[in-house]
């Protein structure tokens, strides 16, 4: 069964006609240059944002599935979160439980994952932006769900904890769930099982990172010069 | 004192000044009550006092409860709405789309016919104004596009409030209408002004079990609706609350400024954000922040209503303003 299908998905002036289907269990990268529809791709499978054309999560139409459930199947992480209230970060992180009846069911495990547990009464207005980052992916984390959409969730990390979501991504996808995500740094894409490159809101790549990432499509999309050299890995120990 | 202790003290403490506030209420006027000659009046032993408490003290006692709980609540949801501090039904303009609404029924002489025309065309006029906010700066909007909204529907209707009344009203009534509608006030309220405000009771009620679903949805629309709350079902309701529950209070008392600012920020401040403790104490301190600053206009030399709630929520407005920048 596939994960998500997404057929003839079209948002006007930001995403041109798509089909795509994810396997379950897969960690799929969605990259492309800025303003190429990323964010708006990731809404639309994450079924924020109405569109034509259908869109399907493991084999069911989006439209038959109640909004209340949908909170259970899929979690969806913003690529800036913006918070006027001073909730707290444990609160904030509890609310993925909410379609869950709110049981607060693997809170205190999200908030050690992010190293966030000193931080759990702290109002989450007050957090440097990569810290608020990580309480949105331990939020997503607590859903427990079937389908990951994360937009750009590395963007504000330091490396150790770039790294650090990476390998949860991984065993996420072990467990049976998919993560479908957009990234910007490319030295990271050897992480993914496949990867998906958007360019001025239409599909131009799919596959395997190793096959897509070639120095013609980089130097097409982005406008830049693929140089492999030897230079600094770096790795969780 | 932290904050685990306050939040537990929350309810408990804002029944507290509920119940002081309207004991306060019952005991100021021109004839003084003791809590003893209250007791009195309320069995009827004393029949001067009985009089005055039923006929005038309580009215504009309940009148009060009910302007003060459905204010603050409508500011608790607003903000909630436009995931801004400073979103409350006077600044945005609601209050007087209310005003204007019930006195554009008033000046038509649609009173003499029902006067629950009033309140409905209140009703009408607040969500009109509420729509005009919700086009100009929606969900999420910068503080400044949010208040210029404000400001713009503000002066609008306030024009409009102000011609109907002097151009329908008897000259020699005139200035005193304008000024009830444009400040607001609990003078010669009586048992029908409790009876048409009465529906905000049921507001409360409908509004309490939303909570949960208004601390998400002020963290993002899209956060909300993908956590599993059906957003545009959420914000229809607490649009249609907030508003007719500020239309009705429009409605019986003019416009009183500031009450959905101060009080929501206050609590906020104090038991934190969480709406589901924070919308039942805003509708129980809301209604005694009301009551004592009624207190206060009337031992003041009957002072306006609005006058008071402005002296008050003014300086905190600004505070709040520059603590935002």
């Amino acid at each position: 069964m596939n994960a998500l299908e997404l057929k003839q998905v079209a948002v006007p002036d930001r995403l041109r006609s798509l089909d795509l289907t994810l396997a379950t269990g897969q960690l799929v990268g969605l990259i492309g240059p800025n303003g190429s529809g990323k964010s708006t791709l990731l809404e639309v499978a994450a079924g924020l944002l109405p569109t034509a054309g259908s869109v399907a999560w493991r084999g069911r139409p989006l439209k038959e599935i109640p909004i209340v459930e949908r909170g259970r199947l899929a979690a969806w992480v913003p690529q800036e979160a913006h918070f006027g209230f001073g909730f707290s970060v444990e609160s904030v992180v509890g609310q993925g439980r909410f379609a869950h009846g709110d049981d607060g069911r693997g809170v205190a495990e999200a908030l050690a994952r992010f190293d966030l547990t000193a931080l759990a009464k702290r109002p989450v207005n007050r957090l440097s932006g990569g810290e608020r980052q990580r309480v949105m992916l331990a939020r997503a984390l607590v859903v427990d769900p079937k389908l990951h959409f994360w937009d750009e969730p590395l963007a504000a990390l330091d490396v150790k904890h770039a790294l650090e979501v990476l390998v949860l991504a991984q065993q996420l996808t072990r467990t049976g769930a998919t993560v479908f995500m957009s990234l910007h740094d490319l030295r990271l894409a050897h992480c993914l099982d496949r990867v998906v490159v958007l360019d001025q809101g239409a599909l131009r790549a799919d596959g395997p990172p190793e096959d897509v990432l070639s120095g013609e499509l980089l130097q097409a999309v982005f406008g830049v010069r693929l140089r492999t050299a030897p230079g600094m890995i770096l790795e969780l120990p | 004192m932290t904050l685990a202790t306050r939040q537990k003290w929350a309810l408990p403490g804002s029944v507290t000044l509920l119940v002081a506030g309207v004991l306060a209420s019952l005991a100021t006027g021109d004839m003084r009550l003791s809590p003893a000659m209250i007791w009195a009046g309320i069995t009827g032993t004393d029949e001067l006092v009985s009089t005055v408490l039923w006929n005038i003290r309580l009215p504009r006692t309940l009148v009060a409860i009910e302007i003060g709980a459905a204010l603050a609540a409508s500011g608790v949801v607003m903000q909630a709405f436009f995931r801004n501090h400073l979103a409350s039904p006077g600044l945005l303009g609601v209050s007087a789309g209310g005003s204007a609404g019930a006195v554009i029924a008033i000046g038509m002489g649609w009173a003499a016919w029902s006067y629950y025309l009033v309140p409905a065309a209140a009703v009408v006029g607040a969500m009109g104004a509420t729509m005009a906010v919700v086009v100009l700066a929606k969900q999420g909007a910068s503080t400044e596009r949010l208040l210029l909204a404000g400001v713009a529907l503000n002066a609008l209707l306030g024009a409009v409030t102000s011609y109907v009344l002097s151009n329908f009203t008897l000259s020699y009534e005139r200035n005193a209408q304008i000024i009830f509608w444009l400040l607001g006030g609990l003078e010669d309220r009586t048992w029908e002004h409790v009876m048409m405000a009465a529906p905000i009771a049921l507001g409360a009620v409908l509004l309490w079990p939303l909570g949960r679903s208004m601390d998400l949805l002020s963290l993002g629309r899209n956060e909300a609706q993908s956590l599993g709350v059906d957003v545009k079902h959420l914000q229809r309701r607490m649009i249609i609350l907030a508003t007719v529950m500020t239309a009705l209070a429009t409605a019986v008392a003019g416009t009183v400024g500031f009450v959905g600012l101060v009080v929501p920020h206050i609590f906020r401040l104090l038991f934190g954000p969480e709406h589901q403790r924070l919308v039942p104490v805003s509708l129980i301190g809301g209604a005694a922040f009301v009551l004592f600053c009624d207190v206060f206009a009337r031992s003041a030399g009957d002072l306006r209503l609005g006058i008071v709630t402005a002296l008050v929520g003014g300086p905190f407005f600004l505070w709040m303003l520059r603590r935002a920048s």
